[in-house]
């Protein structure tokens, strides 16, 4: 099947089987071996990309789903000396240890701080709840996406781009397990 | 001492991490990112499906094309033994099988789904035979699967009226001592495997050419593949290439198993005379790596009746699986750590490990000693509650200090910080108020809070270090800059920064100066394996020491013949061309261990620790939260506290795990759970706030100030800390693990 | 595992609606199998963990329904919501009316895997896969909810009463699409409950699960609909307790009462998750915690 969409802005073009995973796809057809797998189930979202904005396993994607359809990887977040704020604060605050989870974290926490640009803690830990670290007991990530989010929204005041940041709704409170009858 | 004054300073300071880069931009190769060699082809394993057997034959359907696939039996294997502390163990199962998942062929093809098809066209004829797959029923020994009574090891540590003549008279000593105690406490202790679960799974790629074999892979210990190759495929050692690749975690997982992997790619290249990609999927992985070993503890001990503690009589049991592997040296480090960290004046400890038709037991985090701190520390509170006291005050009563002495008679000196580590997370957790005020219940939700001390040795047992002599070469480089050669590798835990710091400062040049060569054994000495909590405290002072000899005869050429640093290392470079240090651990001179006795200084020294845990449990359903964990913990000396910090709340989390959720579910021998979606890990929901706090009681022959090793301490307290707090909350009394809700629930309906 | 077969599969993606139902009413009359695929989140994970199939033998065509917009969507008509059986667990978690009218199914959203399985997957791949440990199913077993499904033969309405039979088996025909599901919604503010006791917070599959909606008049319920997963091989509708709780007053309740009915209601096994005996204890555990905030004095 041909299969024409975006891979990090750029338009590719590849003849694959439809069902190969998107996972096989970025790292064998295209070369993009920053998406990982460690599972190949969907449990540990080493191969979260970004599938038209939205968060997704790449293992669990068939490629012929995604014509003309936009992915973003971690490749496409920033290449060394042009490193994303994020980025820059998974290497500051200990985010990445052995790195084999750090691209879909990093895409997950890409995905919540467009989403929400001042995240509490429990913001974050149910945006990353879909990544699975063995290493940081997920307290240095939480902090870099802290701190990442802070930066972000200074460099937005800085350079006056007010960016998209969609609506902020995943920041509202998580704690009503239960509604009460009125 | 060997350290002096640093005349720069990132030691103590959190600089960026030096393959954080390429880790964040997704450029980092590991082992399965690295490109297709020509002509390469991949390998597959053909492993039994029944825990214990006879392999009559192997069948290869005649209906199948095998023109383009690759089978590998063992006849095909120079040496069919895999070379650890033993080598019973088969590199291809041959007549008898031991355990399921057990290797017993190997296959390789280009084509990945020919490669599927052939696995199912191959039928392993084997014959089941009954399985040992407890340890009562190996100790029993009716049936012996394993030496002649299916005992790996024992080991026997005595103190005080322990200490006599044989066995029996050791223990009816310790059994006088307990006589003569105000209290005796008896209890037993159980815990269960687990499994890493690094998120990269394991795997190599191997090709030969004219030098020899070459493998790289995710891997903890170059050398340990090296030995394994060569003793396997009957090489020299220049005829064996081992190379690592960026490692995706460890843990312990990494340390032994690689070797096989790599042995059998190395033969699957052999015979096909192609490259040979072999990489686990994550079943394969769970299925056929090693875990941590299972053990029962049984404690009695006696104390006076304001606490202080008199006597300990110990017997651990470990189960090993099918082959030694590395079990005597997990059983040691579980018996050297049983009398936890507190004084005892008699003392009888001793432990068996055995074989059952499991897959091998092997390396992880805290190596045996998780297993016996739980019970200890478990043991530690049923102890208070025999006789009334708040179970930290007992602790902190009876905790090691300097000048004490430990079980194997061993006298404590410098950078003993257990009692630093006590109050200081005493205080930071409000562990006192919210004990006082008991179990804070609000509807059906149980808020409680506990605690544990522990202390961990860091490197080699006793003369472990001085049989070992660790290597590292540090190299001269134009424009001033040094490169470390060391085969202690970066697996996360962030060696390469840290060595580049401890170097940066030994030679008073920046942390930008220094390189770290890609650990190969083609290029690097053998700095022993990256195991033991020893890399940072053992091979660091060894990169410390080796830094400053090349640093000095620099700043000798720079006084002889002026100039900047960089000058003056380029003018040596160009009159001798190469300016090297190959530098050999040297021990500290007063560590004296004696191996048959088991007695003398165990460690060079200690990290200290004490964990607080403040947990939520559900009185419905026993589901615990963990609110809250505090770790205040003595490294000696923090070299990268941001990343010191993440390796101690890291090995909390999967403490916290094992005690709480992680289990791998047996049937008949055979794992009913290898997938992440059943092996169940913590999610960053499930993970706690961590308060860390580092306290620095340096320890002089460390680096960079005074470092100690602390990457298994921080797996040894979190399991009983966590009982602690459930029982506080909740009056559960666990001694098992894992407390899953569904263990508690049935606490709840016997007590 | 095998992710190499993957390769052999045939895809379609069809126009529209009657495309669909066009080309599965012909499989099926030839008995060829065929998968509708939206998200892919159990059906790919079932093809990535069987082993590789021996010979290439008759591989079900897969049709690709993820972006039919006959099949998306997300309308509130009235008191009657309409989910699209294509909509995702992250649209549904984002939908006004829904977070509006019926927050229980949000708050449920939230306990799919974690984002990345919300992001892909879909009410109608729980319901064509039928699973009894389905979050998304047992909510919609609380609301008496409704299946649209179409054929060549047109459309049907099946209740969920009526929907499953046994073990992922039910009475939607073999070649019928699942196009939507429809709930006649609580007025607002109604009281329900979501309570999940998984293996972990997140990326958990359901030990025992509860939905439950209520209308409450006094010290009455006037309506209660109930849903739990993984006690039965079906998705338990608690039709004892809907009964029992909703015959008499809330203060007549009795725990001794509830627990029995729980207990008729449901057949917990023990698996590699957890425990007979655990579940049934969380079954009646939650289900009382719900009716004690309803005013039962349990």
């Amino acid at each position: 099947m041909k299969i024409s969409f975006k891979v990090n802005g750029a338009a590719r073009e590849l003849d694959a089987p439809p069902l190969q995973r998107l996972l096989d796809a970025l790292r064998l057809v295209l070369g993009l071996t920053g998406t990982k797998e460690g599972c190949a189930e969907g449990e540990c979202g080493a191969c979260t990309v970004l599938l038209d904005g939205e968060p997704v396993n790449a293992c669990l994607v068939p490629v012929g789903q995604c014509q003309g359809r936009e992915i973003t990887t971690v490749e496409g977040l920033g290449a060394a000396g042009h490193l994303s704020p994020l980025q820059r604060c998974f290497i500051d605050h200990g985010g990445a240890q052995c790195g084999i989870c750090t691209p879909g974290v990093l895409i997950s926490a890409e995905h919540l701080l467009r989403r929400n640009p001042d995240p509490d803690d429990d913001a974050i830990r149910e945006a990353l709840a879909g990544n699975l670290c063995r290493c940081t007991g997920y307290q240095r990530i939480i902090e870099s996406v802290r701190a990442a989010a802070v930066l972000r929204r200074a460099d937005a005041r800085d350079v006056g781009d007010p960016r998209d940041v969609g609506d902020a709704r995943g920041a509202r409170d998580v704690s009503h397990d239960r509604q009460e009858a009125p | 001492m060997a350290t002096s004054p640093p005349s720069t300073h990132s030691v103590g300071v959190s600089v960026p991490r030096t393959d954080g880069t390429a880790k964040v931009t997704g450029s980092a190769r590991y082992i399965d990112d690295l490109p297709g060699m020509p002509g390469e082809i991949f390998g597959r394993t053909l492993r039994s499906t029944v825990p214990r057997g006879v392999l009559r034959g192997i069948r290869l359907d005649p209906s199948f094309d095998w023109s383009d696939v690759t089978v590998v039996e063992a006849r095909d294997i120079p040496v069919n033994a895999i070379l650890m502390i033993s080598e019973e163990q088969p590199v291809l199962a041959e007549g008898k099988i031991l355990h399921a998942y057990e290797p017993v062929a190997l296959i390789a093809c280009p084509d990945r789904l020919k490669l599927d098809r052939a696995a199912r066209a191959i039928t392993l004829d084997i014959e089941p035979l009954p399985a040992i797959l407890d340890i009562d029923t190996a100790l029993a020994g009716k049936d012996v699967i394993w030496g002649e009574d299916n005992v790996f090891k024992r080991y026997l540590i005595t103190k005080g009226r322990g200490d006599a003549e044989g066995r029996a008279a050791s223990e009816a000593g310790i059994d006088a001592a307990l006589a003569a105690c105000d209290v005796v406490v008896s209890g037993r202790y159980e815990t269960h495997h687990q499994e890493q679960l690094y998120i990269e799974p394991q795997g190599f790629v191997a090709f030969w050419d004219d030098a020899g074999v070459h493998v790289t892979g995710s891997l903890q210990c170059p050398y340990y593949v090296h030995k394994v190759l060569k003793r396997a495929l009957d090489l020299s050692s220049e005829r064996v290439h081992v190379t690592q690749a960026v490692t995706g975690g460890g843990f312990g997982g990494k340390e032994e198993y690689p070797s096989i992997i790599a042995l059998h790619a190395a033969l699957l290249a052999r015979k096909s005379r192609r490259p040979v990609r072999m990489i686990y999927d994550r079943t394969e992985d769970i299925e056929a790596t090693t875990k941590r070993h299972p053990a029962i503890v049984e404690i009695t001990t006696g104390c006076d009746r304001d606490g202080t503690l008199r006597a300990l009589k110990a017997r651990i049991l470990m189960d090993g699986g099918a082959y030694m592997t590395l079990t005597p040296v997990v059983l040691s480090r579980g018996t050297l750590h049983a009398a936890g960290a507190y004084r005892w004046q008699d003392a009888f400890i001793e432990s068996v490990a055995v074989a059952t038709n499991t897959p091998p037991n092997g390396a992880f985090r805290g190596f045996g000693a998780p297993q016996t701190i739980w019970a200890i520390e478990r043991h530690m509170d049923r102890i208070a509650r025999a006789i009334g006291k708040d179970p930290v005050a007992l602790r902190a009563q009876n905790l090691l200090r300097s000048g004490d002495t430990t079980a194997t008679g061993q006298t404590l000196g410098l950078s003993v910080g257990g009692h630093a580590c006590l109050e200081a997370a005493l205080a930071e957790s409000g562990y006192h108020e919210k004990r006082a005020a008991g179990p804070a219940v609000n509807g059906r939700v149980a808020r409680g809070i506990g605690a544990s001390v522990f202390m961990h040795g860091a490197g080699f047992t006793g003369s472990g270090e001085r049989m070992l002599k660790g290597k590292v070469a540090i190299d001269l480089l134009p424009g001033g800059r040094l490169q470390i050669r060391t085969a202690s590798t970066d697996i996360g835990q962030g060696t390469e920064t840290v060595f580049r710091q401890i170097a940066a400062d030994a030679a008073g040049i920046p942390v930008t100066h220094v390189d770290f060569a890609v650990p190969s054994t083609t290029v690097v000495p053998d700095s022993g394996p990256t195991v033991a909590s020893r890399t940072v405290m053992v091979v660091g002072a060894i990169v410390e020491g080796a830094s400053r000899e090349i640093a000095e005869r620099v700043l000798a050429e720079q006084a002889a013949g002026g100039g900047s640093f960089t000058e003056a290392g380029d003018r040596l470079l160009s009159r001798e061309r190469e300016v090297s240090c190959l530098k050999v651990y040297e021990p500290p001179s007063f560590i004296q261990w004696d191996d048959t006795t088991y007695k003398g200084d165990a460690y060079p020294c200690f990290a200290w620790a004490c964990d607080i845990a403040e947990v939520e449990v559900d009185l419905d359903t026993f589901e615990v939260t963990v609110k809250n964990f505090w770790s205040a913990t003595d490294v000696g000396k923090a070299i990268h506290p941001v990343m010191c910090k993440g390796q101690i709340e890291g090995g909390t989390l999967q403490a916290i795990g094992w005690a709480l959720c992680e289990e791998v579910v047996w049937k008949e021998g055979l794992i009913k759970n290898p997938r992440m979606t059943n092996y169940i890990i913590p999610t960053s929901l499930d993970a706690p706030p961590f308060h860390t706090t580092l306290i620095e009681e340096p320890w002089p022959y460390g680096p960079g100030g005074g470092a100690k090793g602390i990457g298994e301490l921080p797996m040894d307290g979190g399991a009983p800390a966590l009982a602690a707090a459930i029982e506080h909350a909740t009056g559960l009394i666990a001694d098992s693990l894992p407390m899953t809700p569904e263990r508690l629930h049935t606490l709840a309906r016997t007590a | 595992m095998s992710v190499s077969d993957l390769r052999l599969f045939e895809m379609r993606r069809p126009a529209d609606l009657p495309d669909v139902c066009a080309v599965l009413a012909e499989r099926v009359s030839r008995s060829e199998p065929t998968v509708l695929l939206a998200g892919g989140t159990d059906w790919l994970v079932e093809q990535e963990t069987r082993p590789a199939f021996a010979k290439e033998a008759a591989l079900p065509l897969v049709l690709d329904v993820s972006r039919l917009p006959a099949l998306r969507g997300i309308t509130l008509d009235g008191d009657r919501l309409r989910i699209g059986a294509a909509a995702t667990y992250l649209d549904m978690r984002r939908d006004p009316a829904v977070l509006a009218r019926a927050p229980m199914l949000e708050r449920m959203g939230r306990d799919i895997g974690a984002i990345q399985i919300q992001a892909r997957g879909t009410l109608g791949g729980n319901l064509a896969t039928a699973s009894p440990a389905a979050d998304g199913v047992t909510a919609l077993a609380a609301y008496d909810a409704t299946l649209v499904v179409h054929s060549v033969r047109g459309e049907r309405r099946i209740p969920f009463a009526s929907l499953q039979t046994a073990y992922k088996r039910s009475t939607r025909a073999a070649d019928e699409v699942i196009v939507a599901v429809e709930i006649d919604l609580p007025p607002a503010g109604s009281p329900w409950i979501w309570r999940k006791v998984g293996t972990r917070r997140a990326q958990s599959i359901s030990k025992v699960a509860l939905a439950g909606v209520a209308v409450r008049e006094g010290d009455r319920l006037t309506r209660l609909g109930l849903g739990m997963a993984s006690v039965a091989p079906v998705t338990a509708l608690l039709s004892r307790v809907r009964t029992l709780a909703t015959s008499r007053p809330l203060r007549d309740l009795t725990a001794a009462d509830i627990d029995a009915a729980v207990d008729a209601d449901v057949s917990p096994i023990d698996d590699i998750r957890s425990t007979r005996d655990y579940r049934a204890h969380c079954a009646r555990s939650v289900v009382r915690a719900f009716l004690r905030d309803l005013g039962a004095p349990v």
